[in-house]
């Protein structure tokens, strides 16, 4: 399809950018807390966090900004925000 | 094909224009009304409510979104037509680049007028040139039979392959938009045969091919885009004499391609005409000649991409040129048209010499007889003197 | 569906890394609005915060697993009027067709071809995602700036105090074009938000649809990054931003019969801090006033 430097189109693949490198604070899931009710899902700007058939939450790490929505958001405070640190 | 079919009708140029867009068959037209163009839409318009053609006509609010609209249909794979003059195409400018960038073909119409200020709304070519770097094709036109040609010849060149550009068919408001004259409208079926289907296959905004069209580009690619856009532009000098000699194979008429000449054969002095200006100056060439004054007629068709060769070839062993630029240049002190021959002509190998003219601002006639005069100004002066002669103006 | 369940199932089709900014209101809504509308979809972005953040690709690739275009900053509704027209002229009504644009190119140079694509009922869904300014660029001042705020061209010194003027209402002036479907949104409102993209889109099959969205701007505005749903909730809760829809004519207003001052809301944004309390006043009556103002088209 792309005929290239005829008209400037992007089909080749998904430009994508190495966000989870700018966190500071990562979010993490205290399982024995969580409801699994979901919002942390729904409020993730970044899409981060999935839910699986069974309506079990995970974050993913490999684009999560860490912006901390998801902690502040969660009815159960079944997340909590950890300080990353260079290992 | 039998063109005894093809009617021959009295009508105004911009009719013309709107017979010629409504024969190449548009998905989507948009409609903008603006002196001296108004009656293209309007026709448009017209036939479309009688059921006589099968277009999508959009109504904008003005001539920014006329552009963007096509914009949106020619992204989708439409073939669009959209017309304006002056200050219409001074509001596009900003898709209308986007449009020869994003290489997406189109005609457009410019009744051709002079930009305000002062404030006016009469013939000139003050706006269609000042937008000539904007990477559309343009071809200037010297009478009604040639807009509605060129109109459909302008969709054969817009949608070759090797060109994928807009084109702007220009002709001067009032003196042909509002002229009355003899034109033969071809046959439907043999615009469908000569035109065939356009089909977008070098972009799309499609569900079933997602891609994004014009991301965010670097430098680094940019000037390949450019690059491209240049050589297509190079490439369409010879893809309009070829769609002028396949024109002529089926229609009859031929116009010379991306220049024209007049009584060039023992010409010692030329001039050049762009438009309208053309029948006028046919006319003072022979009455220049039966003065005694060996007189050619150079009418220059196609100011992007610029027939630069040639120019050259038909100047080369002439003794001076004057060119009648019906606009301004501002900065050299001169019109458009005549830059632009100069710089055609400056590998030309022998001296020469040229003057540059300006008249028809505002809508002033410039008449035979002033031609005349004009080149009785050029071979006295020309004739003991080479190098670029003071600027004449048509007063 | 339940509207997590749906957002659970449906499939991301924006990039998974942009650079909009950590607790960026508009890359949520973003992502959720197009969650709804699927692949069957042809998106615009002009230029702004989403368009820079990548999502209108990059060289070769695209920024979403759906065609987008970047029109220009003020032709979106008129450039989004031709492909809509030529997907009904192609007999594919079935494609989306929607705008995702902010409020500078929504409210300010995007209005006038706005204005036009609704008077004439293009079928198209235009969301309108409003974060108060020209975000992207540094944080000017558009005309959907609130009174009061301190942006980098309505700056806070010794003579003036932020932005002067009223904020432009958007919403309703949509609503005045008497077009299919208008609504507003907040993110803080989820299934509201997921429901008025679904009603919004089937509008737009026949008729000109608009959504209004609050989009918080943790950079632009002054709030902590994992606030800005808590900012949307307040907006909402205080009347600053009303939750509404025009249904063909049809109004249907959230009303907060005790809502919160609003200075609970100003109070979390920074781009407010120099307000004083009568500057704080006059902004809760133009809201009081606002809301009073709905309450009677809503009940007409």
């Amino acid at each position: 399809m792309s005929k290239k430097f005829i008209t400037p189109v992007g089909d080749e693949g998904i430009y994508t950018l190495d966000t989870g490198s700018w966190r500071t604070f990562k979010p993490v899931m205290l399982k024995e807390k969580c409801t699994n009710c979901g919002l942390c899902m729904i409020f993730c700007p970044v899409g981060s966090i999935t839910g699986d058939e069974n309506k079990i939450y995970e974050i993913g790490y490999q684009y999560c900004k860490g912006c901390g929505i998801c902690a502040r958001e969660c009815p159960t405070k079944a997340i909590i925000m950890v300080r990353e640190s260079i290992e | 094909m039998n063109t005894n079919q093809n009617r021959i009708v009295a009508i105004s140029g911009n009719k013309s224009a709107a017979m010629g867009a409504a024969l190449s068959r548009p998905d989507l037209i948009a409609a903008y009304p603006i002196t001296p163009q108004s009656s293209v839409v309007e026709s448009l318009a017209q036939m479309i409510a009688q059921g006589d053609l099968n277009s999508t006509m959009i109504q904008v609010e003005s001539e920014h979104s006329a552009m963007s609209v096509v914009q949106g249909a020619a992204v989708a794979g439409g073939r669009t037509f959209t017309a304006t003059s002056a200050q219409g195409l001074a509001l596009m400018y900003e898709p209308y680049f986007r449009m020869s960038t994003l290489r997406l073909p189109m005609v457009m119409a410019i009744a051709t007028r002079e930009m305000t200020s002062p404030e006016t709304v009469w013939s000139g070519q003050q706006d269609a040139v000042s937008v000539r770097d904007a990477g559309w094709i343009q071809v200037y036109v010297e009478n009604n039979q040639e807009i509605l040609d060129m109109i459909i010849q302008g969709y054969k060149i817009a949608e070759h392959p090797d060109v994928l550009l807009p084109v702007n068919v220009c002709y001067d408001g009032f003196y042909l938009s509002h002229l009355t004259e003899r034109v033969e409208i071809p046959h439907q079926p043999a615009v469908d045969d000569f035109l065939g289907v356009y089909h977008a296959d070098h972009v799309s905004l499609d569900p079933d091919t997602p891609m994004a069209v014009d991301p965010l580009t670097s430098g680094e690619i940019l000037w390949r885009y450019r690059k491209g856009h240049l050589d297509a532009m190079q490439k369409a000098l010879q893809v309009i004499e070829q769609t002028d000699d396949a024109f002529e194979q089926v229609f009859g008429r031929r116009y010379g391609g991306v220049i024209d000449t007049y009584k060039m054969d023992d010409a010692d002095f030329v001039i050049v005409t762009m438009g309208a200006t053309t029948g006028t100056a046919r006319e003072a060439v022979d009455v220049a000649r039966s003065l005694g004054m060996k007189i050619g007629l150079l009418k220059v068709r196609f100011l992007r991409p610029f027939p630069d060769k040639k120019i050259r070839e038909i100047l080369s062993g002439k003794q001076g040129f004057v060119v009648i630029d019906k606009n301004v240049c501002f900065g050299w002190n001169t019109g458009v048209l005549y830059m632009e021959i100069k710089a055609a002509i400056s590998e030309l190998g022998h001296p020469i010499s040229s003057m540059p003219a300006i008249g028809g601002l505002g809508g002033a006639d410039i008449s035979v007889d002033q031609l005349v005069t004009c080149i009785q100004v050029l071979v006295k002066q020309g004739s003991q003197q080479p190098g670029q002669l003071d600027t004449y103006w048509f007063q | 569906m339940n509207y997590i369940d749906l957002i659970r199932q449906s499939e991301d089709l924006v990039t998974a890394g942009m650079s909009a900014c950590q607790g960026c209101g508009a890359e949520l809504c973003l992502r959720r609005v197009l969650q709804v509308a699927g692949r069957n979809t042809i998106l615009s972005i002009p230029p702004g915060c989403m368009a820079g953040a990548g999502v209108v690709g990059w060289n070769f690739d695209n920024g979403l697993k759906i065609p987008v275009h970047i029109p220009l900053l003020d032709n979106t509704a008129s450039f989004l009027s031709g492909v809509t027209n030529m997907y009904q002229r192609k007999n594919r009504p079935d494609v989306n067709i929607i705008a995702f644009a902010g409020d500078g190119a929504t409210a300010d140079c995007g209005f006038q071809s706005l204005s036009g694509a609704a008077e004439r009922g293009e079928k198209l869904l235009y969301i309108c995602y409003d974060n108060e300014g020209y975000m992207n660029t540094g944080f000017q001042r558009s005309s959907t700036s609130s009174k009061g705020s301190r942006t980098s061209t309505t700056p806070v010194g010794k003579v003036q105090d932020g932005k002067s003027q009223n904020q432009k209402y958007m919403p309703l002036i949509m609503a005045m074009h008497n077009v299919e479907y208008v609504a507003t949104a907040s993110p803080s409102n989820m299934k509201d938000m997921v429901d008025k993209v679904t009603k919004g889109i089937q509008a737009s099959k026949k008729g000109f649809a608009y959504i209004h969205i609050f989009s918080p701007c943790p950079t632009g505005w002054g709030h902590e990054t994992d606030q800005t749903i808590e900012v949307a909730r307040k907006a909402v809760k205080s009347n600053f931003f009303p939750l509404f829809e025009v249904e063909q004519g049809k109004w249907k207003l959230l009303d907060n019969k005790n809502p919160i001052p609003v200075s609970d809301l100003l109070n979390l944004l920074r781009k407010f801090s120099h307000l004083s309390p009568d500057d704080i006043a006059q902004i809760q009556e133009l809201v009081d006033k606002r809301m009073d103002l709905l309450r009677k088209l809503s009940a007409a």
